[in-house]
């Protein structure tokens, strides 16, 4: 009973042991608040944030901006890579440009893409786009190319055509591979939207802490840092983790714990 | 007698391999008639897999040509069933599911399909496992799913590749019975191969011996069979007669040692 209190609260752990060490040595060393801010100002600046009522437009418009980029590139990603795992010759045309495009990362981009798109919704999209894309189409290839080919034949000597191969291995086959990328570009997602979020929008988490760094607003910096980690951690637990626990884990392809 | 079902004239095969041709089997003639259980006992690599997937469908004959029921064999089909020595039942259905995966291929009707499901997860020993995944389930238990999917699809013929050698000695015993029973109950064409000469005997109307690679079939042996049903291993093992063709068989296959 307690030994699973214990259990279910050790993800909260490493929080405390970090707002413990920022407390003592804030304490300690006395450091100007536009250098390291204490924890009762970061608090303060959330609370007047959310009160003044900018912060929920802000966090309502990165979400927004993010899962549409990260739908678009987790669509594309997957089909781009399923075609490619399905058919060796386009793998062949597709690896060297994937390999190419994914070495350039959005901020160069950026000036050219902001005169072909304008400063709006499409550039935000682009930008997330451009990582969440590659990371997606690499992981969905692998996991096609790994699934055991004796399964694809089972399938064939039942008399299943190609289709039905696809939909009742190749899909779930990958599915470990394709979370795994989901997962990720979920992640990379976030950072190429801050990027974004600087440049190209006037709302926004981005934007929030552009404006904070105008003003060597240290505090509104952290806050906002610590507002994406946690965000990024609860999409992550209600997003990601029930499909997991729902598929790959149901099915023994992966682990929750090893070695507990 | 009863009539040809599958036949393999003139067969050869050779991998392709970066230094050349590499020759898998020797020239290989065979006949399975309808109904027949025949086993064929080699040494590893002689091309006793490589002869059944060309038999299922997954690799075109370098040499000669396979028929079955005199069409001649080009891809798998579902009148040609597979159980594979690594196993092939799907993680990601429970035990019906995978039971029920080659009638839902095939169309069939819910209710029909069920019955059919039920009748097998009975006919294996897999009752109360039925919504269990493959991990959930031992080795053995996830062997008898893999006959059973097969089986369930009700193909003419049943392609097995060292099904049991992955199972613990035990277990074994118990799943050569079980398929035995199986094979004598549904009358099946089963074409069954082993590296283990017991089970080929045991197992078998007729045993065929391979030589070491490139593989050909160097004996054919019958094995009487008396009364219905299958063998049992304690009158197995105590029938001098099967004795002496278990024999037989391991001096052929001691010969082509490597």
């Amino acid at each position: 009973m307690i030994g699973r209190l214990v259990w279910r609260l050790l993800p909260a752990a490493p929080a405390l042991v970090v707002l413990a060490a920022w407390f003592v040595y804030w304490t300690i060393v006395q450091p100007p608040p536009s250098v390291i801010p204490s924890i009762p100002d970061v608090v303060r600046t959330g609370i007047e944030l959310a009160i003044g009522g900018r912060l929920l437009g802000d966090i309502v418009s990165s979400m927004g901006r993010l899962l549409g980029g990260v739908a678009v590139g987790v669509a594309t990603g997957l089909i781009a890579g399923f075609i490619a795992g399905l058919c060796r010759p386009i793998a062949t045309f597709l690896n060297p440009l994937v390999v190419f495009f994914n070495a350039i990362s959005g901020i160069v981009w950026l000036p050219l893409v902001i005169g072909w798109l304008g400063i709006g919704h499409a550039l935000a999209t682009f930008l997330i786009w451009n990582t969440v894309f590659f990371i997606v189409f690499q992981n969905t290839v692998l996991g096609i190319q790994l699934v055991p080919e004796v399964l694809e034949h089972g399938v064939r000597a039942l008399g299943g055509g190609r289709w039905e191969t696809i939909r009742s291995v190749t899909l779930p086959g990958a599915l470990p591979y394709i979370l795994s990328g989901v997962r990720s570009g979920l992640g990379f997602g976030w950072r190429a939207l801050i990027a974004a979020e600087l440049v190209g929008a006037t709302t926004g988490l981005g934007q929030l802490i552009f404006s904070g760094s105008e003003y060597h607003r240290a505090d509104i910096i952290i806050f906002g840092a610590l507002l994406i980690g946690a965000i990024a951690m609860v999409m992550d637990r209600w997003l990601l983790a029930p499909i997991e626990r729902r598929t790959v884990v149901r099915w023994g392809l992966v682990a929750t714990s090893r070695g507990r | 007698m009863s009539a040809d079902k599958i036949v393999v004239s003139g067969f050869r095969h050779f991998f392709q391999s970066d230094s050349g041709p590499v020759q898998a089997t020797g020239q290989i003639d065979l006949t399975i008639r309808e109904g027949e259980v025949v086993t064929l006992v080699g040494p590893s690599g002689c091309g006793k897999t490589t002869l059944l997937k060309a038999i299922a469908g997954f690799i075109a004959p370098t040499e000669g040509e396979i028929r079955c029921d005199g069409r001649l064999v080009r891809a798998p089909g579902r009148d040609r069933g597979v159980v594979f020595q690594e196993l092939a039942i799907l993680p990601w259905r429970t035990v019906r599911r995978n039971i029920a995966h080659g009638l839902e291929i095939a169309r069939v009707a819910k209710a029909e399909r069920d019955k059919t499901v039920e009748r097998l997860i009975g006919l294996m020993g897999l009752v109360g496992f039925e919504d269990r995944y493959p991990h959930e389930l031992s080795g053995g238990m996830r062997q008898r799913v893999a006959v059973a999917r097969t089986w369930a699809a009700d193909p003419d013929v049943i392609l097995m590749d060292e099904p049991f050698a992955a199972v613990d000695a035990m277990t074994r015993l118990t799943l050569q019975e079980e398929l035995g029973r199986l094979c004598a109950t549904t009358r099946k064409t089963v074409f069954f191969i082993t590296h283990s000469v017991e089970e080929a005997v045991f197992l078998g109307d007729r045993v065929l011996v391979m030589t070491r690679r490139p593989g050909t079939i160097k004996a054919t042996l019958d094995v009487p069979r008396h009364g219905k049903g299958g063998r049992d291993w304690d009158s197995f093992t105590g029938d001098p007669e099967m004795r002496a063709i278990s024999e037989q068989v391991m001096h052929l296959v001691h010969a082509e040692r490597v």
